[in-house]
């Protein structure tokens, strides 16, 4: 199954379950979303609940929120991440804080969903990633899906849970082969171990696991060690537990995201890191991360912008030789 | 120096030990495994073993007594002759002075005795209160450059990180690895260390607080049965290759016994070589490799005996044997076994023999080597008759041709 087919699954099955789950954004009805995440179900559903919305970003999560607050269960789509900027009062101000200002008393039960990153030259206004805003926000949870079975069962749980999920999508991932295991009980709270090892612990997350896997085999022959590799999965909360088990373990850490290194969310895992797993390390923390530029939209100078499956192995096997490994 | 011997941990549930009895006495001679004590856990009663030679200096439970796990119950002095004077000197004095007096002495003696033995070693909860903030006392993490795992563990057993940089027997900055090193170096002794590495050892298997030689490191390698790790060598890796490869392929086999006379001065191999040689001529077959889809039918007949030379299995090859007199493939089994191998000598055969007869097997089978389309296995000889079991490939021939051959090859062994 694909990555887009799984998300469709679990939307489908939302709505089949729950007739107060809706589905709104710009043409998921009958273009059926712009990565075909939504295809069949305005046939399915009809208008009343899979709405075509105009491009009017914070109108969509606006109402959204309203929607909510009435009682139904919104899953909103926004294109791309940078279009997100436009609805973040209400992301930031609405969708965290009634909960809070109601004191408990109104649940805002929805998702915003939609898809960050470097595609295949969009250019600097279309590849932006914005986990680590999202992140700084309390009271939303942000998932960020890498792998096929995590994403179908954490959008599933994410619209029948009563509290806010911003769930974060890749563009390069939508296409990806994946398997489900539908009787899978997966809590979407918690990191997967992508790839278990016992010399260096990668921590990353969404399409960037993926490019770490590849480099993987070539930095384990370098240096002769064993890779373990940490798919955060919720970006907020974080599952530290898992992270700290495997630097007990391997003592050695390295972080890895697309997003500009400059207030990259990977700063925050390794501040903590060092705050409470420092006499476990035994080498320094190593953050590989994109420049601090905006995406160029010439291909490679898009590519040397990011990590890269080479460029992430080059790193790693300087860093570990220079580190004693 | 003294060995000594805590209230062991028989179960897991154990927190407490009771002595029921003493089987060796203060001044009794001891060797490693011997039983020193009976102990009684939750669970049952269990022997304690000694695992030095010495002298048994001091009991210090008596018999009924209960004591946490991990406290001293008895000391053996390991250094025998000196021991040996001292418990002399000891019953001597024992003779003049009242009892108690001395039991006080020995006391003293044995503690300050102890002391400057002592390697401080601090409790995973000294440091994990040091570390994370919550220590009573001040203490300071060792100076020098080093990662925090580093440290942490030179601080654990009292390592100086800055004086080791000094002197230049730590590398800067220092690494875990590199102080692992250390303690190696400082708690095992050379044969030990050897057989630390040997066994890739891990120090979770040891209580660094005392100097580990190589009988306690064989006795742990007993206990926790840990193997010998032993990389395949180039030639051990070339056969794992070859038999699996053998053992995908299709055979199957033809049983036989063949009548077979002995020559003085020639081996029986000789024999069956030449004759085997005579029969390849008549059938394709046995000349045949088949490699990538295609079958190659070499002119002459070349064969590859299986020889064992320095525990390893060699295949070596003997061409053109058709063309050579009896005499001469005596020769040439002669020398093989001294004659330094290339790999000319072990390649370009289509069939092959193995012959087990020395060793009195009476028959077994082969596995084909390389791409040879054959083998025969011969066992040993009785009263001029041999079992011999024939593997065939069966893409390159089947039975009824393989049948006509094996009987051609019993007449042409009968002929020589």
């Amino acid at each position: 199954m694909l990555y887009r087919e799984a998300l469709n699954l679990a939307i489908d099955e939302c709505m089949q379950k729950d007739d107060s789950v809706v589905l709104l954004g710009e043409d998921v009805g009958m273009y059926g979303g712009s990565y075909r995440v939504s295809e069949g179900l305005f046939a399915k559903y009809s208008e009343k609940r899979v709405i075509d919305t105009p491009i009017a970003e914070l109108s969509i999560v606006g109402n959204a929120v309203g929607m909510a607050i009435g009682g139904l269960r919104p899953v909103a789509e926004i294109m791309t991440a940078n279009f997100s900027l436009l609805a973040f009062d209400q992301i930031v101000n609405h969708m965290s804080k009634y909960r809070y200002m109601s004191a408990g008393k109104i649940n805002i039960p929805m998702v915003v969903r939609f898809p960050q990153g470097v595609s295949k030259q969009l250019a600097a206004q279309h590849s932006e990633s914005y986990e680590q805003m999202l992140s700084a926000v309390p009271g939303i949870y942000v998932f960020a899906a890498s792998d096929v079975n995590y994403a179908y069962h954490a959008l599933k749980q994410s619209i029948l849970m009563d509290d806010p999920v911003v769930f974060i999508e890749h563009e390069l991932l939508y296409n990806k082969e994946g398997k489900v295991d539908i009787a899978d009980e997966i809590d979407p709270f918690k990191a997967r171990i992508a790839k278990e090892g016992k010399d260096i612990t990668i921590i990353s997350y969404l399409k960037m696991v993926d490019d770490v896997l590849k480099a993987v085999p070539n930095i384990e022959d370098e240096l002769s060690i064993n890779c373990e590799v940490i798919d955060l999965c919720s970006l907020n909360p974080v599952d530290f537990d898992t992270i700290k088990k495997s630097i007990a373990k391997t003592k050695r850490v390295v972080m890895v995201e697309e997003d500009h290194k400059m207030g990259g969310y990977g700063a925050q895992i390794i501040s903590r890191i060092s705050e409470e797993l420092f006499f476990y390390l035994d080498a320094p923390p190593l953050r590989i991360a994109g420049e601090n530029v905006p995406i160029p939209y010439n291909r490679s100078l898009e590519l040397s912008s990011i990590p890269t499956p080479q460029s992430i192995g080059e790193k790693i096997i300087t860093w570990g030789r220079k580190n004693g490994l | 120096m003294d060995y000594k011997i805590t209230m062991p941990q028989l179960s897991d549930s154990m927190s407490e030990g009771k002595l029921v009895e003493w089987k060796v006495k203060e001044g009794q001679k001891v060797k490693s495994a011997d039983v020193i004590a009976d102990i009684e856990s939750d669970k049952a009663v269990i022997e304690v073993q000694t695992f030095k030679d010495g002298i048994v200096k001091k009991l210090l439970l008596k018999e009924g007594d209960e004591a946490k796990v991990g406290t001293v119950i008895a000391i053996i002095d390991t250094d025998i002759k000196s021991a040996e004077s001292d418990v002399i000197q000891q019953n001597k004095s024992k003779e003049k002075t009242p009892k108690k007096e001395t039991i006080k002495q020995e006391e003293e003696k044995v503690s300050k005795k102890d002391k400057p033995h002592e390697i401080a070693v601090k409790s995973d909860k000294d440091i994990v209160d040091f570390l994370f903030g919550n220590e009573k006392e001040e203490k300071s993490l060792p100076k020098g450059i080093s990662t925090p795992a580093a440290k942490q563990k030179a601080f654990k057993f009292d390592i100086d990180i800055e004086k080791l940089q000094n002197e230049e027997k730590l590398p800067t900055p220092a690494f875990e690895k590199d102080i692992d090193q250390i303690l190696v170096e400082k708690y095992f002794t050379p044969k030990a260390k050897k057989l630390f590495d040997k066994y890739s050892l891990n120090f979770s298997y040891f209580k660094l607080d005392h100097k580990i030689d190589s009988d306690e490191v064989k006795s742990y390698i007993r206990k926790y049965n840990i193997p010998k790790i032993i990389k395949p060598s180039a030639n051990q890796k070339s056969v794992i290759n070859t038999v699996v490869k053998s053992w995908n392929r299709p055979i199957y086999h033809i049983y036989e016994e063949v009548s077979i006379k002995k020559k003085e001065g020639i081996k029986l191999t000789a024999n069956i070589l030449k004759a085997l040689a005579n029969s390849m001529c008549k059938y394709e077959f046995t000349r045949t490799v088949l490699k990538n889809d295609t079958f190659k039918v070499y002119p002459s007949s070349n064969i590859s005996v299986a020889l064992s030379k320095d525990d390893s299995l060699y295949m070596v090859v003997l061409k053109n044997v058709d063309n050579l007199s009896l005499k001469e493939i005596n020769n040439w089994l002669k020398e093989i076994k001294t004659k330094k191998l290339s790999s000319e000598d072990l390649s370009g055969s289509t069939f092959g023999i193995s012959n087990l007869g020395m060793f009195d097997i009476e028959s077994f089978d082969a596995l084909i080597n390389a791409d040879d389309s054959g083998i025969a296995a011969f066992g040993a000889m009785k009263e001029s008759r041999m079992k011999v079991i024939f593997t065939f490939d069966h893409r390159i021939v089947n039975g009824v041709r393989a049948a006509q051959f094996v009987t051609d090859f019993k007449k042409e062994l009968e002929k020589i």
